[in-house]
C-alpha cells in the first residue's frame, strides 16, 4: 500500500496547518497531564518513603513542661508504640542588623537519631555531638542566608546569648513545609528555620531544666489516633497540656497533603478540558477530510480495496496526529516535569523530590494520544465505508433546501451582505460541527475568564487583606498570653504610637459531630479598628455579643451555618470538672481570604477559657518612621515572640499570589493556543470545502478580502454564541477554580467581575482574528483556475 | 463459448425523498467470455446502473445475477469486494482520480492490490501518457485523465473490464488508440469487455449491441463482422 500511504502523507502536507494546530493542542493537555502527574508522583512517593525511612510520629503534644524521665513510660499506655520527649524553643538570632528578625525553632535530638521518632536526615556535614555547642540547620536555611557548615550564629536563648556552630544541614519529615505559624502562609527561609541540636546541649541552656516540653508518639498497628488521645490527656493534664494533635491535622504534613491532592484533581481535570477541545477540532477535521474524499472512499472500494485497508488507510492520519502530538506531550511534558518539581522544591523540603524520565507516562500519553485520535477517526470514518461503492462515488444527497431559522428573520437577514448570507446559512446547514465549534468556543472563554478573574481576584484579596482586613502597621505577638492592661499601656506610650488594640489568639479544636477542625480563635475587642471582620459586601462587621463566627471556608468543612451549635475546645481553657470544652452558637458565618479562622467577642472568649483578661498580641497603629526603633525595642524582649509589621505582610501575600499569577497566565496563553487552533481549524474545514464556491467568487472578481467575509461571518456568528455559552461556563468553572485552590491558608473568592467577562470576549475575539489571517494568505493564493478546471 | 455472466429479471428501485422511481425495470441478459459488448441508450436510460449491477457496485433490487455460475445476488460484503478486486477493471463516467496522487501512482495504486497485475509503466505507453507519468490530475486535460482512468482499469489485467463512455472527452486519434488498447485486451488475452458509449459508430467493434431504453433491454443486436477501430470514424 505504498501509494495509499504517499497519498496520507500528501493530504498531511496540503494542510499541515490543522493538523500541526491539533497536534499542539493535544500535546498541551498531555505536556499538563504528563508533568504534573510526574511531580505528583514523583511527591507523594518521597513524602511516603521519607516518613518511613524517619519514623514520622502519628501524634503530637505540646506541654509546658514534663520531666524528662517519664516520657519513656508513656509507652505502657495502650496503643501506644514509641515515644520521643524533646525541648522545642523558638529562639531569636542575633544579628548585626539592628531590626532583624530570624528566628530559629531548635528541635533536640536524643542520644541516638537512629532510634527516634522523626529522625533527622542528614543531608551534609555532620550530626551534633552531646553537649558541643553545635546545631544541624535546614538546607534552605543555611542556603538563603548564605551560611556555610562551620559558620557559628548568635542565639539568644532564654534571655543568653548563646554561640552554636553549624556542623552540617539536615530535613525532618515534621518540617517538609516550614512555616512560623499559620498565619505565615507561606515559607520564608531568609526569617524561619529550624536547626536540630543534641538534647543534652539544649537541656542546659533553657531554664526548664530536666523537663521536655514537647512530645512525639507512634502508635501501634491498628491503633486509631482519639482511642488513645483522652488517656494521654489525662497523664499530661497536671504538667501543663496544651495540645495534642494527630498527624494528619499536624501543619507540614496537611500542607504537603492537601497539595498532593489539589494537584491530582488539577491533573484530572485540566488536561481533559485541553484534550477535549483536541477532540473536538480532530473530530471535525478528520469527519471533513473523509466527507471530502468521499469520491476517493467509493472508488477505492469500487477497485476492490478492502473495508479494512479503508479504514487503515483514514486511520493513519488520526494515529500520525496521535502519535506525534503524545510523544511530543509526553517528552515535552517530562521536561517540564523537572522545573516543576525544583519549583516545589522551594515549597517542600522533601529529599526524596525529584523528576526522572519516567518511560511509564510517556508511554500513557502515547497511548492516550493515540486511543483518543483513533475513536476520534474511526467515529469520522464508518458512515461513509457503509455506502456501497456506487452510492459513495456520487455526490452526497444535498440536505434539505429549507430556510435556516434566521433567515426568517428578514429585516435582520436582508441587510447582511451576500457573503455574511451564505456564512451563517452554513452554521445552520452543518449543525453538529457548528454545535461542536461553539463547544469549543465556550470552553477557550470560559479558560480565559477564569484566569483573567483569577488575576483579579489574587490582586483584590491583596488589597482587601491588607488595607482593610488588617489594618495594623505593627503586630507585636507575645510568647505568651498575659494580661492586658499593663502590655496595652507601656506599648500605648511608645514614641509614634497613635492606636493599640489587643487581640486574643488560641488554638482551638471546632467540632461538628465527626467533623473536625483545628484553628486559631481569635478574640477581637469591642470597636476594633486594626482588625476588621467583613462582610460579603465588604463592609465591616461587629463581632455579636455572643456565640462565635466562622469563616466561610471553615463553615463549608465543618458543615455547619447560622443557628447551627458548634462544640468547641481550646487547650487554655480552665477546665473545671470533666467539662473540657462547650458548645456555642454559630451567629455569623462571613468571608474570609486568608487564613482560616473562627471569631468572638474578646471578653466573650476570655469567659469561655475563663481567664481573667488577656491577651496574645498587640496590634498597633503608629507612625511608619517608627516602626524600626521599635523593632528594636522590643525583639530582645522575653515576653515578646515576634513584631511583624504590615510591610512583611504584604510582601508575604504577595509573593503567594505571584505564584498564581504565573498558573493563571499560562492557562490564559495556552487556551489562546486552543482558541486560535480551533478557528484555524474550522476557517481551513470551510476553505476546503468551499473551494470551488470560493473560487468562483474569485473569478467573478472579488478580492480575497471580499471572499474572506464569507469565511468571518460564519465564525462570529459560532463566536457569538460561543461566548454565549461560555458565560455560564465560565461562572461554574471559576466556582470550582476557587473551591479547588482555597485551603486552610486562603481562599479565593469565587466572583467574576464584569471586566473578566469582557477581557475574555477581547482575548478570545483575538485568537479569532488571528487564525482568520492566516486564512486570508490561503485564500490569497487559492489556485482558483485549477480547482474550477478539476472535476471532483 | 461459455457463459461469463448472465442476469435475470434485474431491477433497481431507488428512492429519493418520497418517490420511489425504478431504474431498471426487469433486465435478462448473458455474456460469454471473451465478448466485446456495447450498450447504447439515450441518456438516463439505466446505462450505468445496469453496469454498476455488472460490475459489482450496487446490487440489484430484485433480480439474480451469476458470474461463472456463481450468485452475484447472494453473495455479502466481503465477498462483493473480493468479487471487484479480483475480476473487475473499471473505467468511471467520471474518471475519480486520486487528485494528489500522479498519473503514474493512480495506476500503481490499484496496481498493487491485483493479483497479477500489468507493467505499470506499458499501460502509460500503450494509453499514450508515458511522458505524463508524474503529472497530477488537475495539471491534464479531459481525455488525459480519461486516459490515466482506464489505464487503471487495465492494469489489474481483469477477468472482465467495464468502461462507462471511455472515449466521451477523447479526439478520433486518441479515441482510436484507447480503443484499440481495450480491443487488444479482448482479441489478445480474451478479456470480456463491456463498454457504454454514445457513439454508434463504437458499436460496429463489438460482437453484441445492448440497446438499453427506459430501464429495460429493448433490443440486442449481434454483429457478424465487428470492426477494427482503425477502420471507424466518428
Ligand atoms: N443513486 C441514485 N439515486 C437516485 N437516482 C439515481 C441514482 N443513480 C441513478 N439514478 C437515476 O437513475 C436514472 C438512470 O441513471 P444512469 O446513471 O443509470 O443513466 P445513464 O443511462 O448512465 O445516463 P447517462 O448516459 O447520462 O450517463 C437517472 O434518472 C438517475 O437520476
Ligand atoms: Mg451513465
Amino acid at each position: 500500500m505504498v501509494m495509499l500511504r504517499r497519498k496520507a502523507i500528501r493530504d498531511i502536507k496540503e494542510n499541515f496547518g490543522v493538523y500541526l494546530a491539533c497536534i499542539i493542542v493535544i500535546a498541551i493537555g498531555l505536556l499538563l497531564y504528563t508533568s504534573m502527574s510526574i511531580a505528583v508522583e514523583s511527591m507523594d512517593k518521597a513524602q511516603q518513603e521519607f516518613y518511613t525511612e524517619t519514623n514520622f510520629a502519628d501524634g503530637f503534644i505540646t506541654v509546658t513542661g514534663y520531666p524528662e524521665n517519664k516520657v519513656n513510660s508513656l509507652t505502657l499506655l495502650p496503643g501506644i508504640d514509641q515515644v520521643t520527649g524533646r525541648i522545642v524553643k523558638e529562639v531569636r538570632i542575633i544579628d548585626q542588623e539592628k531590626n532583624s528578625n530570624k528566628y530559629l525553632k531548635m528541635v533536640t535530638l536524643n542520644k541516638s537519631n537512629a532510634t527516634q521518632i522523626n529522625q533527622i536526615k542528614l543531608i551534609e556535614g555532620q550530626l551534633p555531638r552531646e553537649n558541643q555547642p553545635e546545631i544541624l540547620v535546614d538546607p534552605k536555611f543555611l542556603e538563603v542566608n548564605h551560611l556555610s557548615i562551620g559558620d557559628s550564629i548568635d542565639l539568644s536563648i532564654d534571655g543568653n546569648q548563646v554561640p552554636l556552630y553549624i556542623t552540617g544541614t539536615g530535613q525532618s519529615p515534621e518540617f517538609i513545609y516550614i512555616m512560623r505559624n499559620a498565619q505565615d502562609l507561606y515559607p520564608s527561609a531568609e526569617e524561619f528555620g529550624i536547626a536540630y541540636i543534641s538534647l543534652d546541649t539544649l537541656k542546659v541552656l533553657v531554664k526548664e531544666k530536666g523537663q521536655v516540653n514537647d512530645i512525639v508518639f507512634t502508635l501501634e498497628e491498628g491503633v486509631s489516633f482519639d482511642s488513645v488521645k483522652d488517656n494521654l490527656q489525662a497523664e499530661l493534664k497536671p504538667y501543663g497540656f496544651r495540645s495534642i494533635v494527630p498527624r494528619k491535622d499536624q501543619t507540614s504534613h496537611s500542607i504537603l497533603t492537601s497539595e498532593i491532592k489539589q494537584i491530582r484533581t488539577t491533573t484530572k481535570t485540566l488536561p481533559v478540558v485541553f484534550l477535549g477541545v483536541a477532540a473536538i477540532i480532530l473530530y471535525t477535521m478528520l469527519r471533513r477530510l473523509i466527507e471530502q474524499q468521499r469520491v476517493s472512499i467509493g472508488t477505492l472500494k469500487a477497485f476492490g480495496f478492502t473495508d479494512l485497508e479503508i479504514v487503515l488507510h483514514y486511520l493513519s492520519y488520526p494515529m500520525v496526529i496521535g502519535t506525534t502530538g503524545g510523544l511530543l506531550g509526553g517528552l515535552s511534558g517530562i521536561a517540564l516535569s523537572f522545573p516543576l518539581t525544583t519549583m516545589y522544591r522551594n515549597f517542600f523540603a522533601l529529599p526524596g523530590l525529584k523528576s526522572e524520565f519516567s518511560f511509564k507516562y510517556l508511554f500513557i500519553s502515547l497511548a492516550l494520544a493515540l486511543v483518543f485520535s483513533v475513536l476520534s477517526g474511526i467515529k469520522g470514518s464508518l458512515d461513509i465505508l457503509r455506502l456501497e461503492p456506487a452510492q459513495a462515488m456520487r455526490p452526497p444527497a444535498p440536505g434539505t433546501a429549507r430556510k435556516t431559522l434566521i433567515e426568517k428573520f428578514s429585516w435582520f437577514w436582508q441587510s447582511l451582505s451576500s457573503q455574511a448570507q451564505m456564512g451563517i446559512r452554513d452554521v445552520f446547514r452543518t449543525p453538529t460541527r457548528s454545535v461542536f465549534n461553539v463547544v469549543g468556543i465556550a470552553v477557550v472563554y470560559s479558560l480565559m475568564t477564569v484566569s483573567w478573574s483569577m488575576q483579579n481576584m489574587t490582586d483584590l484579596l491583596t488589597v482587601v487583606q491588607l488595607e482593610q482586613v488588617q489594618t495594623y502597621d505593627v503586630k507585636l505577638q507575645l510568647s505568651e498570653p498575659s494580661p492586658t492592661g499593663a502590655t496595652k499601656y507601656a506599648v500605648a506610650h511608645d514614641p509614634g504610637v497613635s492606636r493599640v488594640e489587643p487581640i486574643l489568639e488560641v488554638p482551638a479544636s471546632l467540632r461538628n459531630g465527626w467533623l473536625k477542625k483545628e484553628v486559631a480563635l481569635m478574640g477581637l475587642a469591642e470597636g476594633s479598628r486594626l482588625y476588621n471582620i467583613l462582610d460579603k459586601n465588604g463592609l465591616r462587621l461587629e463581632v455579636p455579643d455572643h456565640g462565635i463566627l466562622l469563616s466561610e471556608h471553615l463553615a463549608k468543612s465543618l458543615n455547619v451555618s447560622v443557628g447551627d451549635i458548634i462544640y468547641v475546645e481550646s487547650s487554655l481553657r480552665r477546665e473545671t470538672i470533666s467539662q473540657k470544652g462547650e458548645n456555642l452558637l454559630v451567629t455569623g458565618v462571613v468571608p474570609q481570604y486568608v487564613g482560616l479562622n473562627a471569631f468572638m467577642k474578646d471578653t466573650e472568649l476570655q469567659h469561655f477559657l475563663r481567664q481573667g483578661e488577656i491577651s496574645t498580641a498587640m496590634l498597633i497603629k503608629m507612625d511608619p518612621a517608627e516602626v524600626g526603633a521599635m523593632k528594636s525595642k522590643y525583639q530582645n524582649a522575653s515576653n515578646v515572640s515576634s513584631i511583624e509589621s504590615r510591610k512583611d505582610t504584604g510582601a508575604k501575600i504577595e509573593k503567594m499570589m505571584e505564584s498564581f499569577g504565573f498558573t493563571v497566565w499560562l492557562l490564559a496563553i495556552l487556551g489562546g493556543i486552543c482558541g486560535f487552533a480551533l478557528i484555524y481549524n474550522s476557517s481551513i474545514i470551510s476553505l476546503s470545502e468551499r473551494k470551488r464556491e470560493l473560487a468562483s467568487l474569485r473569478v467573478l472578481g472579488m478580492t480575497p478580502r471580499e471572499v474572506l467575509r464569507v469565511i468571518t461571518s460564519e465564525q462570529w456568528t459560532l463566536y457569538a454564541f460561543g461566548v454565549l455559552l461560555g458565560i455560564p461556563m465560565a461562572f461554574v468553572l471559576s466556582m470550582s477554580m476557587a473551591q479547588s485552590m482555597s485551603n486552610d491558608m486562603y481562599s479565593l473568592p469565587a466572583d467574576l467581575p464584569p471586566m473578566a467577562l469582557l477581557g475574555a470576549a477581547v482575548g478570545t475575539a483575538f485568537s479569532v482574528l488571528v487564525a482568520q489571517s492566516r486564512a486570508y494568505y490561503k485564500i490569497k493564493s487559492l489556485p482558483y483556475v485549477e480547482i474550477l478546471a478539476t472535476r471532483d | 463459448m461459455d457463459i461469463l455472466m448472465e442476469g435475470k429479471n434485474l431491477r433497481k428501485n431507488y428512492s429519493t425523498g418520497e418517490v420511489e422511481i425504478e431504474v431498471l425495470k426487469g433486465i435478462d441478459f448473458q455474456i460469454f467470455s471473451g465478448e466485446f459488448i456495447v450498450i447504447l441508450g439515450q441518456s438516463g436510460s439505466g446505462k450505468t446502473t445496469l453496469l454498476n449491477i455488472i460490475g459489482g457496485m450496487t446490487q440489484a433490487s430484485i433480480g439474480e445475477l451469476y458470474y461463472k455460475e456463481q450468485p452475484l445476488h447472494e453473495i455479502d460484503d466481503q465477498q462483493l469486494t473480493l468479487y471487484r478486486r479480483n475480476e473487475v477493471g473499471f473505467v468511471f463516467q467520471n474518471y475519480n482520480l486520486m487528485p494528489n496522487l500522479t498519473v503514474y501512482e493512480n495506476v500503481r495504486l490499484v496496481a498493487e492490490i491485483a493479483e497479477n497485475p500489468l507493467s505499470v509503466l506499458d499501460i502509460l505507453r500503450e494509453v499514450g501518457l508515458e511522458n505524463w507519468k508524474d503529472h497530477f490530475p488537475a495539471q491534464l486535460s479531459g481525455g488525459q485523465q480519461q486516459r490515466v482512468a482506464i489505464a487503471r482499469a487495465i492494469v489489474k489485467n481483469p477477468e472482465l473490464l467495464l468502461c462507462d463512455e471511455p472515449t466521451g472527452a477523447l479526439d478520433i486519434q486518441t479515441g482510436i488508440q484507447v480503443l484499440k488498447a481495450l480491443q487488444k485486451l479482448n482479441l489478445n488475452y480474451h478479456k470480456t469487455v463491456i463498454i457504454i458509449t454514445h457513439n454508434v459508430e463504437i458499436a460496429k467493434m463489438a460482437n453484441r449491441v445492448f440497446y438499453l431504453k427506459d430501464g429495460l433491454l429493448d433490443d440486442v443486436k449481434v454483429i457478424e463482422k465487428p470492426l477494427c477501430p482503425e477502420e471507424i470514424t466518428w
